[in-house]
């Protein structure tokens, strides 16, 4: 999929000026609330018109401001998720989803019914009315719907946000699942950079109507490191959980982890906070952490006045630790050295 | 406020009583639509030689005025152009009976636009719509429907014809064009028909002869100029005046 | 029963037809209407707005008698296009309808542009991306989650429709048989004496009339809201 987007439009005390060049499958869009992404979305989707432009999708122009092009909404093939699902009340479940399907032309319809409700779980919401769905059933249904149009591009604008965090990471499987299975490419919009990590590869900063910055979603979430206590989240998928004394054990890229919380499923999405990572240069004798990994540093980084660890663990598990630059200095931190990484298993937090 | 809503009470209760109260000398007519013109030239020529008195005048259907003084509009004279509806007021005890008096005749025309080939009732049938007053309370309507019934055409014309609330209605509908022909009384089509002409008359001996008798009510009873209007309609200069204005007197 | 004359059945009748008819045929219109003045930004709205409301606050009589200045024989649209097509509308149940339709079409566009305004903006998005035009949205979105409003306006102007006397009366006339609706049958017997009983009995019919429609208005609602 390739984007070109050059818009100009004016709100009276709101300019939104954005000009972008994307190409690949998984686009984020990120930035505080108010600053323009849900915008920029609207006027790609065709929704409200730019005062000034152009816009191209795979070589096709959908609006041209100097040539008075400007392809209907309903003619532009773009399958659109927001934050509430918008079901259509008047119609079930079944009704909702093939709205958009019997709208799109036999030669299109590569993705099909019975696939789609597969991948969503949502075969026995079939014949219910809308009403009596929880929030994340209608979600699931929304993205259905979206998805069964057969769009050339799916705009997903804040899709998660109205949810609490464990439906939030119960539909993410769902979504990504979805637009793989299906190879539908997508613009993601977000404030959470932890959706933007899991869901984007590239991201577009936008901010006060402005696109900021375009980078990679590990680029954008290493620079703001510095900037948040909470620093860089490792999203870790742990598996095989057993129950140990009053802990877990997970298991994870060929080494057992213990976790303080957890529950039975055979999978987990774990965060694990850069900040919550302690460096040792040697092996520390005896030490309450439950959880010590002898790991080789691949490379560091900066990101205000910390630094961060690129960390190799025993195999495949890559950890990002930070630690101030004096620390770094003392343990003589750097690309080939070997330290040894201790984790409390209170550090671990679940996700979905 | 306050001040605005008190002024706008102050307003509402003088409006209230700004109801002009009748006083002395006021003579209340009810009379037939038809007699309209004639009794306003009556009661100016009266007017010149009583100084001081003025009328109230209310013109419409004699039933529909008779239901009105029935249930108390304010009438010292009433003139029906139907026995009918007057003896119904007497019957109610609402008019002085020994008043009552014969005071005109009229008579039932059809009028239509000049280049209509209606000559006599037979030829009525073929037109499209007709107006005729309401026979439920407007005598001129009972006349033409009593000659229709007698001629035994009513059945042909049902569909046809067109109620209308009073003569001057009906005179009305013709004149625009809206009905091809109407019963009118002679003396409406005389005086103010504009676009039509009488076609022709009803023949008198199908329908009752068109009486318009006049009486007191029982307030009027007690006025005296109410009195020496009812004595100055029977007298003769007054038949001058009906007979200017086309209706019968013998 | 009740000693009713032909005369009065068929005002009942009559009123039962020009009201049904009358409803029927303003419900497309007032419908467009709605939908343009909820969802078009065009010159002229408020014009269009003002001229649609007019009948509301202008008393029936003059509504009845303006139509008859256009309609009728020396009316602009009766003496450019009626005449010519032979097309007779004073006088007959056709004007009665069309009175009718006139004095009750802002009742009825009120009522649907109340239920559309309702209608959730992002609903109609979401059917444009989802690939629907114009017509397929007013049909397939727009409409089903209006209907609340088509059916209170339609009730409204029914039940307006059987009272309608003053702009009737201009411009369809008093015929019994042809366009003697129930008001004008019981205005005949309110202005003759001893017609009184015969005007309390036409009342009691169009009371019935008005309980029925009501109910059945009151049914409509709740299977609607059964459904959701």
């Amino acid at each position: 999929m390739e984007l070109r987007v050059a818009v100009e439009k004016n709100f009276g005390r709101f300019l939104l000026n954005a000009d972008l060049s994307v190409r690949g499958k998984r686009i984020g869009i990120f930035g505080p609330s108010g600053g323009g992404k849900s915008t920029l979305v609207g006027l790609i989707a065709g929704l409200s018109r730019p005062d000034r432009g152009i816009i191209t999708l795979d070589g096709e122009t959908l609006f041209d401001s100097s040539s008075g092009i400007n392809v209907r909404t309903e003619d532009r093939r773009m399958g659109m998720v927001f934050q509430r699902p918008s079901l259509f009340p008047h119609l079930n479940v079944k009704g909702n989803l093939l709205y958009g399907y019997k709208r799109c032309a036999p030669e299109n319809r590569k993705i099909v019914f019975d696939d789609v409700v597969e991948v969503l779980n949502i075969g026995r919401l079939l014949d219910s009315g809308v009403k009596k769905l929880s929030g994340g059933e209608k979600q699931r249904v929304a993205i259905g719907r979206a998805v069964l149009g057969n769009p050339r591009l799916l705009l997903l604008d804040e899709p998660l946000s109205a949810l609490d965090d464990s439906l939030k990471f119960q539909i993410v499987p769902f979504l990504k699942n979805a637009c793989e299975a299906f190879g539908i490419p997508y613009l993601f919009i977000s404030h959470s950079l932890l959706e933007i990590r899991i869901m984007t590869d590239q991201v577009l900063n936008v901010v006060n109507g402005r696109i900021v910055g375009q980078t990679t979603a590990e680029a954008l979430v290493r620079s703001r490191m510095g900037d948040s206590m909470a620093g860089y989240m490792n999203l870790l998928q742990l598996s095989a959980p057993r129950q140990v004394d009053a802990l877990y054990s997970y298991a994870w890229g060929g080494q057992q982890l213990f976790t303080a919380s957890g529950d039975d499923r055979p999978e987990g999405l774990f965060e694990l906070s850069s900040t919550d990572i302690m460096l040792f240069k040697s092996h520390p004798e005896a030490i309450s952490a439950r959880n010590l990994l002898k790991c080789r540093v691949v490379g560091t980084f900066q990101a205000g006045n910390r630094v961060g660890v690129d960390l190799e663990c025993n195999g495949d598990g890559r950890l990002v630790a930070e630690v101030v630059r004096q620390a770094a200095d003392e343990l003589g931190i750097r690309a080939g050295a070997e330290v040894y990484a201790a984790i409390k298993s209170t550090a671990f937090r679940k996700l979905g | 406020m306050k001040n605005i809503i008190c002024s706008l009470f102050l307003v509402l209760a003088v409006l209230v009583s700004c109801v002009v109260p009748a006083h002395a000398g006021e003579v209340n007519i009810s009379t037939a639509a038809s007699m309209r013109d004639a009794v306003n030239e009556l009661s100016d020529a009266f007017a010149k030689k009583t100084p001081g008195v003025t009328f109230q005048k209310n013109f419409g259907a004699s039933g529909a005025v008779a239901k009105q003084i029935e249930n108390g509009a304010p009438a010292d004279l009433y003139i029906s152009a139907n026995v009918k509806w007057m003896d119904y007021l007497k019957e109610k005890k609402l008019v002085v009976a020994a008043s009552i008096s014969i005071i005109a005749y009229n008579e039932v025309v059809f009028v239509g636009k000049p280049g209509l080939k209606v000559t006599s009732l037979k030829d009525v049938v073929d037109l499209e719509k007709i107006a005729i007053g309401s026979p439920k309370s407007v005598p001129a309507g009972q006349y033409a429907m009593e000659a229709l019934q007698k001629a035994g055409i009513d059945k042909q014309l049902e569909n046809k014809l067109v109620m209308a609330r009073d003569v001057r209605e009906c005179l009305l509908y013709a004149d625009r064009g809206e009905v091809n022909g109407a019963f009118v009384y002679r003396t409406d089509a005389v005086e103010m028909a504009k676009n039509v002409k009488i076609l022709f008359a009803v023949p008198q001996e199908l329908y009752s002869r068109v009486t318009y008798p006049a009486a007191l009510t029982i307030a009027g009873s007690k006025k005296a100029d109410a009195a020496a209007l009812l004595k100055f309609f029977q007298s003769s200069e007054a038949k001058v005046i009906l007979e200017k204005h086309s209706f019968v007197t013998k | 029963m009740l000693g009713f004359t032909n005369a009065d059945y068929s005002a009942i009748l009559l009123s039962v037809k020009v009201a049904t008819v009358a409803t029927l045929l303003s419900l497309p219109f007032a419908f467009a209407v709605a939908y343009l003045m909820t969802y078009r930004r065009f010159r002229g709205r408020i014009a269009l707005d003002v001229a649609v409301n007019l009948p509301l606050t202008l008393p029936p009589v003059v509504i009845g008698y303006l139509l008859l200045m256009l309609l009728g024989q020396q009316g602009l649209v009766g003496k450019l296009l009626l005449q010519p097509l032979g097309i007779k509308l004073i006088f007959t149940w056709k004007a009665a309808v069309i009175a009718t339709s006139v004095v009750g079409f802002p009742l009825m566009v009120r009522s649907i542009r109340t239920a559309m305004e309702a209608i959730d903006e992002r609903l109609v998005q979401v059917s444009r991306l989802l690939g629907a035009a114009m017509l397929d949205r007013i049909i397939t979105v727009i409409l089903p989650l209006s209907i609340r409003g088509i059916i209170a306006g339609s009730v409204l102007m029914f039940a307006r429709g059987l009272g309608e006397f003053g702009a009737t009366v201009i411009v369809a006339g008093n015929i019994p048989g042809v366009t003697q609706t129930i008001p004008l049958a019981i205005y005949e017997y309110a202005s003759s004496p001893k017609g009184d009983v015969m005007a309390l009995s036409l009342c009691a019919i169009s009371i019935c009339i008005s309980v029925v429609v009501l109910v059945f208005h009151e049914y409509l609602g709740r299977r609607i809201v059964r459904r959701d």
